[in-house]
């Protein structure tokens, strides 16, 4: 669109952090983002994340989300049929130096999370005085 | 012995499978369109001793909006996932989340007790409960021989 908005937060397909163990099954959540007023907001399917279970992060430029899945059945349980993995769900983005990164919000509803990523006030032309010698 | 009758022709590979998994993850990065041949909702189906548990993953549904029922041994399962709302598409940067009506079946196997079906939805994941009915005694059958006249009948 115009020029006033800021590019789509990049996909970052990078390390996973070193708190997830390797044995642990990681899947990329599918998410939509779409213009707001306020910016750009994002939101992420991350069914069976508990607020609790959620880390959203901002370092340098870079949104990382993960979500911690509780196994749904007890132990005894045996897999009969299987179309998705059980595993946390991470994903990592690029932010653009448009978002206000200290004014980011989010809330997680019935397992879908909504970040907002609002735009950086523009700044007022200032005057630049000359003064003559 | 199939218990369920839409089969999952890997799953006799469970590593194959993740590695499969773990290369289409790859590609989905790559190509996120693949995503969206997957069926809505995902199901998985775990046995225990006394149950099995279907658990579907619906993010942000409504469960009054789920229409779950059993007809002929099969269990029913629809909705409909409206992500965009009042949203116009001209806004959407990026758009891999499904939407849309679904519907899935899942035929149940013998001997469970469909009275007793149980749905939990919690944090958008669906979790079905459909409790197996209790073994019964075995019985035995007796054979009649057709070609050995019986005792019993005058000659």
């Amino acid at each position: 669109m115009s020029a006033v908005m800021p590019p789509s937060p990049e996909d970052d397909a990078s390390n996973r952090p070193e708190s997830i163990p390797p044995s642990r099954w990681v899947r990329t959540p599918p998410i939509d983002i779409f213009e707001v007023d306020e910016g750009l907001m994002l939101r992420a399917d991350l069914p069976g994340v508990t607020v609790e279970g959620l880390e959203l992060q901002v370092q340098d430029n870079r949104l990382t989300l993960l979500g911690r899945v509780e196994p749904p059945a007890s132990e005894a349980a045996r897999l009969l049929h299987q179309e998705y993995h059980e595993g946390d769900f991470l994903r990592s983005f690029i932010l653009s130096d448009d978002v206000d990164h200290e004014r980011i919000s989010a809330k997680l509803t019935q397992g879908v999370l909504e970040v907002l990523l609002p735009r950086t006030p523009r700044s007022e032309p200032r005057r630049i005085s000359v003064t003559v010698q | 012995m199939p218990i369920f009758r839409w089969g999952n022709p890997l799953h006799a590979f469970p590593d194959l499978e993740r590695e499969m998994d773990r290369w289409m993850k790859n590609m989905d990065l790559a190509f996120e369109g693949l995503r969206l041949g997957r069926p809505f909702p995902a199901l998985n189906v775990y046995v225990t001793d006394d149950e099995y548990l279907i658990t579907a993953e619906l993010p942000g549904c409504d469960p009054d909006g789920l229409d779950i029922h059993v007809v002929n041994g099969e269990l029913i399962l629809r909705g409909e996932r409206s992500l965009h709302g009042s949203i116009p598409e001209e806004r959407f940067r990026r758009s891999e989340r499904p939407s849309g009506p679904w519907e899935r079946i899942v035929s149940l196997p013998e001997r469970v007790d469909e009275q007793r079906i149980r749905a939990e939805f919690m944090n958008g994941l669906l979790k079905l409960h459909v409790p197996k009915l209790p073994a019964t005694a075995p019985r035995q059958i007796k054979i009649t021989d057709l070609n050995q006249p019986s005792g019993s009948n005058p000659v």
